[in-house]
């Protein structure tokens, strides 16, 4: 890794003074009711790592643009396939002396370290991914990122900034992988996107860990003047994930839309803090996340649309779905609103519920059983998320992660 | 005359507590075709319901037997995978999931092993020809947004798809127009053989005239009321269901 520029030292400093400076979470703020932090290592509370008892099936770099791999947080040499004039897809590390002009400005900015989780990674992080997408450019295929844990390191790190330019256009993934573990891993990883105006940014987060890890998943974006700036979020695997996406608009006619699903199995335990911030007027935002719960799982949905003074002709949805699938799972769904300008259209909404009597009927009728019929149904709940991801093979293989999460 | 099928006695069901049908006997010999007619809540649906499984429809009293098993014993998947079929009156929207996964996984289901994809994709091709189907219609929602026609086709396409032993059409006819009451009644009519039994539930003869019944019953309260032969559905074409004491009629309004 090339000699970090001063500026970057520095922050460095300012994180790790910040993670001594703030106080310890108890789990008693309200934030943090629903889980436990040191769960998530928020104290520094060190996991031992584990052995791994199997190995991850890397997917195939075919299909993407171009790929970056790291393990416990390691940066490989990129896979490029081809990327167009100007695009920079690079290690971040390299990228804060390679890049500075691009980096040193944005690098903190939406997410910084005034609180744990953002000082924890801030102070922590040696590598990540840096994408670039100059004014005007398309990138047709993803740019994807994986992260993987191995069990080798109790505390692994990534972190990624996006910039989009100015009317251009490009889809980005974070894939977070692992085998089963005998033991704990705690991964801290942060997402900050920027989508300048008339941009166009699909980012989509896909978390399958194995058993043994535990995820707190800072996503944060900014979208300008009609812009779009899109976070999908898939949680699947993981003993114990929290991720929290926020979508500022701030340019008038922005459209920023959170879109999530996942599937609890077992014990885990999944908490998404979903919020839409409009700092502009006539801004569209919607938050739309839709869980299944089984065995005796537990997971927990907190929304909130923040629409400040000074916004009016927002347009603000939120959408919660939960589906119990046996008695003793458990799902909380809170939609929030703080409205504190006149002339807006919001609506929030939250569900928990069974699956539907007579759908389970109809498939069972045809010779499906139960288990599997649920399950068709969840997969069918979930379509209207993933349908709303635009590039097809990506697509397709989210479905078919999540159809493989209960084979 | 071959063995029954088909085999209830004494059958009592309640929905939601509320005893619907109140002792009702019915033999369907395997490869006859048996319909089954009556007013508006003479418990025909129920029976229909009872006999595949929903967990609403208790049965409180007699026996069923399908091929010699206990059908009470048995879960709604159960029943259909020993051969038993359902086309429903109401057929439910389940939104996300396509017909292609549904259908594919309810062929595996009942034939009890996976049939590799390409058979299945050919089996497919053919059964949706004869029922008229698009082949663009194995990428939609299963019942999502399809007109009342395309419902109950799909319905007999899944029949032809699961091979079953025994269906039982309920009400399969209400609200088709006359073509796709034809397409669908030669759908039914191209898999009627010695090794299919068949239950035409219906409150109008005009279905009969397409498919051509052995037997006739006609349920009332709760009861079977009258069994014959399909002179007995021409008949209730003229008179109606008045002499069981209903004032309904068993013709289509013309």
């Amino acid at each position: 890794m090339a000699e970090a520029p001063s500026w970057a030292a520095e922050a460095r400093s300012a994180a790790t003074a910040a993670l001594d400076d703030l106080p310890a979470l108890t789990g008693t703020e309200e934030e943090w009711r629903f889980t436990p932090p040191t769960d998530l290592g928020m104290n520094g509370d060190a996991a031992s790592g584990g052995a791994a008892t199997g190995t991850v099936e890397m997917p195939a770099a075919a299909g993407r643009a171009a790929r970056l791999t790291f393990t416990d947080g390691a940066p490989a040499p990129a896979e490029v396939a081809g990327l167009p004039d100007g695009v920079i897809v690079s290690e971040l590390g390299e990228a804060l002396a390679t890049h500075e002009a691009l980096v040193r400005d944005r690098l903190y900015s939406l997410a910084g370290f005034d609180d744990r989780p953002g000082a924890l990674n801030a102070a922590g992080w040696d590598a990540g991914t840096f994408v670039y997408v100059p004014r005007g450019v398309e990138v047709e295929l993803p740019i994807e990122a994986v992260l993987t844990a191995t069990g080798d390191r109790g505390q692994v790190f990534g972190r990624t900034l996006i910039v989009v330019e100015e009317g251009a256009r490009a889809t980005v993934v974070d894939r977070y992988l692992s085998p089963d573990l005998d033991g704990a891993v705690n991964v801290s990883t942060v997402v900050e996107m920027f989508v300048a105006d008339g941009g166009e940014l699909e980012h989509v987060s896909y978390i399958g860990w194995g058993r043994g890890v535990r995820h707190q998943a800072t996503i944060r974006a900014a979208a300008g003047k009609d812009a779009r700036a899109r976070s999908v979020n898939v949680t699947l695997g993981g003993d114990v994930v929290r991720v929290e996406p926020t979508m500022y608009c701030r340019g008038p006619g922005s459209d920023a839309r959170a879109l999530g699903l996942y599937f609890a199995t077992g014990s885990q335990h999944f908490e998404h803090r979903v919020v839409s911030r409009h700092e502009a007027p006539q801004a569209y935002s919607n938050l739309l996340y839709k869980g299944a719960i089984q065995d005796t799982a537990h997971t927990v949905f907190f929304g909130n649309l923040v629409v400040p003074p000074g916004a009016p002709g927002t347009d603000a949805y939120q959408t919660n779905r939960n589906l119990i699938l046996n008695e003793g799972a458990r799902a909380d769904t809170i939609p929030f609103l703080e409205i504190e300008t006149a002339e807006v259209k919001c609506s929030h909404a939250g569900a928990v519920g069974r699956v539907d009597d007579e759908q389970l009927f109809y498939l069972m009728s045809r010779g499906v059983p139960e288990l599997e019929a649920k399950h068709q149904i969840v997969y069918g709940f979930f379509q209207e998320v993933l349908d709303e991801i635009s590039f097809d093979e990506l697509r397709e293989e989210l479905e078919a992660a999540a159809r493989a999460k209960v084979r | 005359m071959a063995d029954p099928i088909l085999k209830i006695e004494g059958l009592e069901v309640a929905v939601d507590d509320k005893p619907i049908l109140k002792g009702v006997d019915l033999e369907v010999p395997q490869g006859e075709v048996h319909a089954l007619m009556g007013p508006n809540g003479s418990g025909k649906s129920t029976l229909a319901y009872a006999l595949a499984g929903h967990p609403r429809y208790e049965i409180t009293g007699g026996s069923v037997l399908f091929d010699g098993k206990d059908l009470a014993e048995m879960e709604a998947d159960e029943r259909a995978q020993a051969g038993l079929f359902l086309a429903m009156q109401y057929p439910v929207e389940v939104p996300g999931v396509s017909v292609m996964n549904f259908l594919r996984s309810a062929v595996n289901a009942t034939r009890g092993e996976e049939l590799p994809v390409r058979e299945f994709a050919k089996l497919f091709k053919e059964k949706s020809a004869l029922l008229q189907f698009d082949p663009s219609f194995a990428d939609r929602y299963l019942n999502e947004g399809f007109s009342g026609g395309e419902k109950k086709r799909h319905e007999i396409l899944q029949m032809a798809l699961l091979e079953p032993r025994f269906a039982i059409l309920d009400e399969t006819d209400s609200g088709l127009d006359v073509d796709a009451l034809r397409i669908v009644s030669e759908g039914v009519n191209a898999q009627r053989g010695p090794d299919l039994g068949v239950l035409i539930i219906t409150h109008y003869t005009r279905i009969l005239n397409y498919i051509q019944p052995d037997v006739v019953h006609v349920m009332f309260e709760g009861r079977i009321a009258q069994t014959g032969g399909p002179e007995l559905a021409e008949h209730l074409e003229e008179k109606g269901y008045v002499e069981f004491g209903s004032a309904e009629a068993a013709s289509s309004p013309r």
